[in-house]
């Protein structure tokens, strides 16, 4: 038992910074990044005896932080549904602050065009918008990008060629909004 | 030209980022959580427990007492018998 207590502890400093950041990527606020990262390790606690070995312990962990931030988008987007006829919930409000979304972490010049580049990619779809973290942010390569999603190097090849055309095309629509504030 | 550098600048927005810290205290929420979940999940395994035992004694008897109940045939002919006092 102390045995797993000091494993997990050693995993969690291992790869918290890991875990946050890339759920904030995907859920860009810092509120729930955080919920995201406790989801995570709690589940990490509790499967760590399941875990075989089949995969990199960094790959098992990327995978879970990946599906457990999709699995809150989807569920606050379904919340946002269910109160579409009533009263607004504070998750949709939140929601609609997340175009505007500020990382704390990147350089302050460049602040309004990544806030815009957040904004683009929620429009994405999931293994798109994956595939674009994970290579582009993230600075994964293709084979490692690979593993955690389970598929082949071709196809995280595409998929980030068709993220990467997607964002073109949608940032392409939003230049002209942002000539004419200009 | 200038839509193409816009396009690029916003892709390439993220370059240099760094890494954001977690809060100090995160850890111990985390182990908050942890044996939260353990605390209610041995108290939810007691009440299921309870409620199956509490199931099997209450069926165990109904049955005792439905068996209670049936008379068997030689009984019956023998209150028939001391309430009329004929055999046919």
């Amino acid at each position: 038992m102390k045995n797993q207590e000091t494993d997990f502890q050693n995993i969690y400093n291992q790869y918290r910074i890991l875990v946050y950041n890339l759920a904030l990527h995907y859920l860009q606020n810092m509120e729930d990044a955080e919920e995201v990262t406790q989801d995570v390790f709690v589940q990490v606690y509790h499967s760590l005896h399941t875990f075989k070995g089949e995969s990199a312990l960094k790959t098992w962990i990327y995978r879970i932080t990946i599906n457990k931030s999709l699995d809150f988008i989807r569920h606050k987007n379904s919340s946002k549904r269910f109160y579409v006829f009533g009263k607004k919930s504070n998750n949709e409000k939140e929601y609609l602050n997340a175009s505007s979304f500020e990382h704390p972490g990147i350089l302050l010049e460049n602040k309004e065009n990544a806030a815009i580049l957040y904004a683009t990619i929620n429009e994405l779809t999931e293994n798109q918008k994956t595939a674009f973290i994970l290579s582009k942010i993230d600075g994964l390569t293709n084979p490692e990008i690979a593993a955690i999603m389970q598929c082949g190097i071709s196809a995280v090849e595409s998929l980030i060629f068709r993220a990467k055309s997607a964002l073109k095309e949608k940032l392409s629509k939003k230049f002209e909004e942002h000539r004419k504030k200009k | 030209m200038e839509k193409e550098n816009w396009i690029n600048s916003i892709i390439n927005s993220t370059d240099g980022i760094t890494k954001v810290i977690p809060d100090e205290q995160l850890f111990s929420k985390i182990q908050s959580r942890i044996i939260n979940k353990e605390v209610i999940g041995t108290r939810w395994l007691w009440l299921a427990a309870a409620s199956f035992a509490l199931l099997f004694l209450l069926n165990a008897k109904a049955i005792a007492d439905k068996n209670r109940n049936v008379v068997s045939p030689i009984e019956s002919i023998a209150a028939n018998l001391s309430n009329s006092n004929q055999l046919y």
